[in-house]
């Protein structure tokens, strides 16, 4: 027989009792997987926000039209579009009222080739006038993008020997970026003069991406700083400017209204989960509760023997915390190692799927929601165990004796 | 018989779905003009490997607690091979958004994990199950 102490009483209790240790176990294992699941979830998809927000430099995109839902899909969602204007607009565009800066970008979907030849969007910038790419690039490429070159988002597949296959012509690869959590990722960066040679390679494989007689001029969107002019009088003046050249019908973006629109149904989700994880837990400290008072009525013998050998109601009450504060440890520890596997490692499959801005956060943010996780677990078990340790402290130990009869 | 159904189950199971998953749900690339990428290699010798640990969880039905304990022993390490495979020894395709990348990887690392507690837990039980009876 071990010999037991007042210290490991409360661990000898919880092992006596398999069965009932493991179903207060379950209960807050659920409670923190949604807690803590829940919590790393709405952080990552807030991180993933945050670094769209950051990606979007420009107040306004001009855009072809019936292009614009493309173009916002482009800036969200990450599928891949080819359009383009037929007219040299960018000159048009920089002269209308309100403007203070200007760049063109052209966008080009590659094929879906064979295996691990991924469709990704290209996206062809001028590193002399871009504001929303470049300064990007430049944090982590020094350098000036050659013709010829690309620059890789951070799920691009770059081949072992520094390459990337796109229209069956290997383009070397400068730099590969690090992750954004948006279609920036899922995208590979040449320079403006680099775009005709894509088109040619397109040609050659019997998909021409842009017509040749555009190749040179195509660009797909111009992308405006206002300043302080308010965007929608902007996209009239831009409208009047190129109708003046003969230019009608344009597409407008409102990058700043998308990231708007996106965090409005982020913030619906956050609330919805929110609302339910507190009904939840809630409905798990019922559950917890009435488990710990209904065990504390049968248990009723044990603690009076125990005041017959000469227990404190103090140590009583110790017994009782340090048994629920075990019980919320393991199942805060079981709890918070299933959610981690289920959402650390099939990070990338969950922000492809939500078809959201979704970041994975750092280590220290992840160790920080595993304390806030574990605090959360014991303190569950803990206000589970106060109700039974407030009433089993105050009777006599006669009477509690002789309830239990 | 619970005991021994919790220390043989998990890998009976865990086994077939590390051989089974690379193959069907978590598919990795698929061979075209010959070509075989470093997946392929993977979901092959998690197809070796799974078999193996579910065909441990088998026989340990049928034999004493501290044989089985042995048993669980070699579900162990033959789960932290089925977590080296696709990231050290043999690896994935590397583009991130690849199946066998975004799907097999972390499949084949979930279940390694989960293999190697429960075979741990079983050692664990069966090992002190024998202490107490040979008492």
């Amino acid at each position: 027989m071990p010999h037991i102490t007042l210290g490991s009483l409360p661990f000898e209790n919880l092992k006596r009792k398999p069965f009932r240790t493991a179903a207060l176990v379950i209960v807050v294992t659920m409670l923190t997987v949604a807690f803590y699941g829940g919590a790393l979830l709405a952080t990552n998809l807030k991180a993933g926000l945050n670094s769209m927000q950051e990606r979007m430099g420009a107040d306004l995109m001009v855009v072809p039209q019936n292009t614009g839902t493309k173009a916002e899909a482009l800036l969200t969602s990450g599928s891949s579009s080819t359009f383009y204007f037929t007219n040299d607009i960018e000159q048009a565009v920089a002269k209308a009222d309100g403007v203070s800066q200007v760049t063109a970008q052209t966008y080009i979907s590659s094929l879906a080739a064979a295996c691990c030849d991924e469709k990704v969007q290209i996206i062809g910038f001028d590193p002399a006038t871009d504001f929303v790419i470049e300064p990007w690039i430049t944090s982590q490429y020094e350098r000036t993008l050659k013709d010829g070159e690309v620059v890789a988002g951070a799920n691009i597949n770059v081949s072992a020997n520094g390459t990337i296959k796109l229209y069956n012509h290997e383009f070397p690869v400068a730099a590969q970026l690090a992750s954004t959590g948006t279609s920036l990722d899922n995208s590979v960066f040449v320079n403006e003069s680099t775009i005709p040679a894509v088109v040619s390679y397109s040609a050659k494989t019997g998909h021409a991406a842009i017509p040749a007689e555009y190749a040179d001029k195509a660009i797909s969107a111009v992308l405006v700083k206002t300043g302080d002019a308010d965007t929608k009088t902007v996209a009239a003046n831009i409208a009047d400017t190129v109708k003046a050249d003969g230019v009608t019908g344009l597409g407008y973006v409102y990058p700043g209204g998308v990231t708007a629109s996106t965090k409005a149904s982020l913030d619906a989700i956050i609330g919805y989960a929110g609302l339910f994880l507190a009904v939840f837990w809630i409905m798990g400290l019922i559950v917890l509760l009435a488990v710990f008072a209904s065990s504390m009525n049968e248990r009723k013998r044990e603690f009076a023997a125990y005041r017959i050998m000469g227990a404190t109601r103090g140590m009583l009450v110790g017994v009782i915390v340090r048994e629920s504060a075990t019980v919320g440890l393991i199942g805060g520890l079981i709890g918070i190692g299933s959610a981690s596997l289920a959402i650390l490692p099939f990070n990338t499959l969950i922000g492809a799927r939500l078809q959201l801005p979704y970041l994975q956060s750092g280590a220290f943010t992840v160790l920080a929601l595993i304390a806030a996780g574990l605090a959360f677990a014991v303190a569950t078990g803990l206000i589970a165990s106060v109700a039974a340790a407030v009433r089993l402290s105050a009777p006599e130990t006669y009477l509690t004796l002789r309830e239990g009869e | 018989m619970t005991r021994k159904l919790f220390a043989t189950l998990p890998a009976i199971v865990l086994g077939a779905l590390i051989a089974v998953a690379p193959q069907t749900f978590a598919y990795v690339c698929k061979v075209e003009d010959g070509m075989k990428m470093a997946c392929h290699y993977t979901a092959q010798a998690a197809l070796g490997i799974g078999v193996v640990i579910a065909l441990l969880g088998v026989i340990g039905l049928f034999v004493e607690p501290k044989v089985r304990a042995g048993l669980n022993i070699a579900v162990v390490l033959n789960a932290l091979l089925v977590i080296a495979v696709p990231t050290v020894l043999i690896g994935v395709c590397k583009g991130a958004m690849m199946h066998c990348h975004m799907v097999t990887l972390p499949t084949l690392i979930v279940l390694g994990v989960l293999a190697v507690i429960f075979a741990a837990i079983a050692v664990r039980m069966d090992l002190t199950g024998a202490k107490t009876a040979g008492r």
